[in-house]
């Protein structure tokens, strides 16, 4: 069974791009435009990866993270956060909210697909 | 706000009011007011003009990324097909050339076949000129056989001959002995005999004579046939090679089209699939412009409040609120605009050169 990916982003066109990397590379991609979209629809889902946004309007995704690393089913599944904020501060809030790692907007998809091989 | 409080806008604390205040002058505090008050109009102004050209800038942005979004997936596709064409092209050139379970390349595959194809040819001429040279020496043959029976037919007609003499003799006996009356009977009898087997010798040479005959016939007819092969395989069979040849060079020839065609066709897929990588990575640009617009909006939105807080302290000086108290509203109102403004964050990266990417 393929690998099914979660991304949460309130940006359509960032959604687009994504999913269009993503499933050029033969993965499910399932898509939500923030934080408490993301939450429901993750919820019930046997998810390989999420990437998730940060600033998103109702909720954030440094609290998505951590509402999702409340979940069992979610506790050990990697999460990435994609965002433009750079700083290290902001870094190191996505850390402890349990995040996997950090990609700074814009991606490239050969690079992007290269960090979800790795922490798939 | 930065002319009213120039010396603490840049460290974000505005200055104690002074605990004597020396009485102030009605004209000049009336021109400040107004200049207040014209700073405040034009910011208003100038947020008004501001903030519905962004707005438009942001649609226009998003319009033209969902545009390039389309264009972009629609330019996939037809790259996935044209890669998909290409593979169904090399795939059945291997397959017609090699079969399926062969490993060998395609171009090896080619290649062992025109050398197959020139091999059978080759076999198949030597196979000719042997054929030929047989052909020769049954000819050569067939020329032996028609001396031989020509030789046999003479051979025949001298025992005819022959056997008219001895028919002649056997007449000439039988007149003696009828000369001899009694004493030439038996003679007589032999002389009948031979005459008898003189006749027989006569029909029997005929008969031989028209086999012979016959045959002979028949190896002439041999001889034009087995002749005519002769001087026609070979040419045939050389023509056929010449003909072969060209046709598996032309195959060659249109296999190294193909091949380097089908090359080519995978070289620009590569190169496409390069330069989508790039627009993919280009198209972040709209959610990168969007995040900074929205920011320019906001810090729109404090320039609007500033400006409020202006007209503000108009109003309540000029419902004859105490100075100090209008003077200590607008900064508190000018302290929380600024306090607000400390969250706000704007997009880091100045270029579209993809981020770096930290893994915990």
């Amino acid at each position: 069974m393929g690998h099914c990916i979660l991304t949460v982003d309130d940006s359509s066109t960032m959604r687009q791009m994504i999913t269009f990397t993503l499933k050029g590379a033969g993965f499910d991609v399932l898509e939500a435009g923030d934080g408490v979209e993301g939450l429901e629809v993750a919820k019930g889902k046997k998810l390989s990866l999420i990437i998730t946004d940060v600033n998103m309007p109702r909720m954030d995704g440094i609290t998505l993270v951590q509402r999702l690393r409340a979940l069992p089913e979610f506790k050990f599944t990697p999460i990435l956060v994609l965002t433009t904020e750079s700083d290290a501060a902001m870094k190191q809030k996505g850390k402890e909210a349990g995040a996997t790692g950090w990609i700074v907007k814009p991606f490239s998809p050969e690079k992007l697909l290269d960090v979800v091989n790795k922490v798939l | 706000m930065s002319r009213w409080f120039s010396s603490s806008a840049a460290t974000g604390s505005l200055p104690e009011p002074d605990p004597e205040p020396s009485q102030p002058d009605p004209g000049l505090r009336r021109t400040l007011l107004l200049l207040a008050t014209r700073e405040a109009s034009m910011l208003e102004g100038q947020v008004n003009f501001l903030t519905p050209e962004l707005l438009q800038v942001d649609s226009l942005v998003r319009e033209a990324a969902g545009t390039l979004e389309d264009a972009l997936k629609t330019l996939n596709r037809s790259v996935t097909q044209q890669h998909l064409l290409a593979s169904e092209i090399q795939a059945a050139q291997r397959n017609s050339l090699e079969g399926e379970e062969s490993e060998t390349t395609a171009s090896g595959g080619f290649d062992a076949m025109s050398s197959s194809i020139m091999g059978t040819i080759d076999g198949f001429v030597s196979h000719m000129t042997e054929i030929s040279k047989s052909t020769t020496q049954l000819v050569e043959q067939v020329e032996d056989i028609r001396e031989r029976s020509t030789r046999m037919e003479n051979m025949l007609e001298e025992l005819s001959e022959i056997a008219g003499r001895t028919h002649l003799l056997s007449l000439n006996a039988s007149i003696e002995a009828a000369h001899a009356r009694q004493f030439g009977a038996g003679f007589a009898v032999v002389a009948g005999e031979v005459s008898k087997l003189a006749d027989r010798s006569t029909a029997l040479s005929k008969t031989i004579q028209e086999q012979v005959s016959g045959t002979r016939q028949a190896l002439e007819r041999t001889d034009a046939h087995v002749q005519d092969i002769a001087s026609k395989d070979m040419n045939v069979a050389l023509q056929s090679k010449n003909e072969s040849e060209r046709l598996v060079q032309a195959l060659q020839m249109s296999n190294w089209i193909v091949r380097d065609l089908v090359s080519q066709l995978e070289e620009n897929a590569r190169n496409i699939a390069t330069q989508v990588g790039h627009v993919v990575r280009s198209l972040q640009f709209e959610d990168l412009v969007h995040q900074t617009l929205m920011a320019c909006l906001k810090e729109l939105g404090n320039l609007m409040e500033q400006a409020q807080a202006w007209r503000m302290l108009e109003d309540r000086l000029a419902k004859g609120e105490a100075e100090a108290l209008a003077l200590a509203s607008l900064e508190a109102t000018l302290r929380e605009i600024e306090a607000n403004r400390t969250q706000f964050r704007a997009v880091k990266s100045g270029s579209l050169a993809a981020g770096e990417v930290d893994l915990f």
